[in-house]
């Protein structure tokens, strides 16, 4: 797919690796929506450009998404992209052990990472897939995975709606493909970003640095780039492109 | 093009050919479902060589509406190439 002039939403453009995806993308000539519930980013963004539609939205209410997905396409009358890329990052082992004894998973963030994680997937893509539909629309949904999909110590939530993503990309690419709709997901691995650095000490990143062949965290350029890569690419399809730096090898 | 779909949808919903009729709708068969839809609209979409519109696919839920819409769209009704 040629991006020039195509119509994207990004969910979570405001920063980290989906503002790197807003950036590129506009690079290469396409109309861009940002769903995001940031509203003080979304007006630092519109700022910086104003040809970026911004949606305030809290993806984890489905009349919400439904709501921006709507107001996109009314603007533009189409959709050809979406990077379901918000979520969020948060560690905990299921059993912590504590000078008052043994504490319990969060079942609040438990749920929380489920809702923002995996069902916004969910919400954003059965809309914007409908709209492709309409249209007749040969578009591709980006799923934003981790290499937390097989399974991460202290990640429970985080792990389940990752592996879920996987799922979700391999069903909907079985579905979609014959009507020339491709979904692919992108897996990354550590990356150099605020969220990173919020839910991971320096010395746990210091020791997943030593773990990975290149000795170095993603940046949130080269993420982009492969997520720009599988867009572009119309033979990439159902599957998740792992960018780790080799972690997972 | 009558010829070419009745092979095609009885080749994807696993029926003998003489069980295609004009009459025949998506309620009489089972494996006529809405994923079995989709596959049948790109199926005759790669056979024709056209392309349906949103509304000519929710249409089709007949043999003689599939019948009228490739008419419409040009279709002969022998050999299933365009006039």
């Amino acid at each position: 797919m040629d991006l020039k002039d195509k119509r994207a939403i990004i969910t979570g453009g405001v920063k980290g690796i989906g503002h790197s995806v807003v950036t590129e993308m506009i690079k290469e000539g396409a109309i861009i929506g940002v769903v995001d519930k940031d509203a003080h980013g979304l007006n630092t963004l519109r700022a910086k450009n104003q040809n970026i539609f911004c949606i305030e939205c809290d993806i984890t209410d489905y009349h919400q998404v439904e709501a921006a997905v709507d107001e996109f396409y009314k603007e533009f009358k189409k959709i050809d992209v979406l990077v379901n890329n918000a979520g969020i990052l948060y560690s905990s082992p299921l059993i912590s052990l504590t000078a008052q004894g043994l504490r319990k998973h969060d079942v609040s963030m438990w749920e929380r990472v489920i809702a923002t994680d995996l069902s916004s997937v969910f919400y954003m893509t059965v809309n914007v897939v409908e709209k492709m539909m309409l249209h007749r629309t040969k578009g591709v949904i980006v799923n934003i995975s981790s290499v937390s999909a097989s399974g991460n110590i202290g990640q429970s939530a985080y792990s389940a709606a990752k592996a879920g993503i996987n799922a979700l990309t391999a069903t909907w690419a079985k579905e979609l493909s014959a009507l020339g709709i491709r979904v692919v997901a992108v897996a990354p691995g550590y990356s150099d970003t605020e969220s990173t650095h919020q839910a991971l000490s320096k010395d746990i990143l210091k020791d997943i640095v030593q773990k990975v062949p290149l000795r170095r965290l993603g940046r949130a350029e080269e993420i982009a780039d492969g997520i720009l890569h599988v867009i572009k690419n119309d033979f990439f399809n159902g599957k998740v492109f792992e960018l780790d730096g080799g972690l997972i090898v | 093009m009558e010829q070419k779909l009745v092979e095609l949808m009885a080749e994807l919903f696993k029926i003998q050919k003489e069980d295609i009729s004009d009459s025949l709708t998506m309620k009489d068969l089972d494996t006529w479902d809405s994923l079995k839809h989709m596959e049948l609209i790109v199926s005759i979409e790669q056979t024709f060589s056209i392309e349906l519109t949103f509304d000519e696919i929710v249409a089709m839920t007949t043999v003689n509406k599939i019948k009228r819409v490739l008419k419409e769209k040009g279709l002969d009704g022998n050999y299933g190439f365009k006039r």
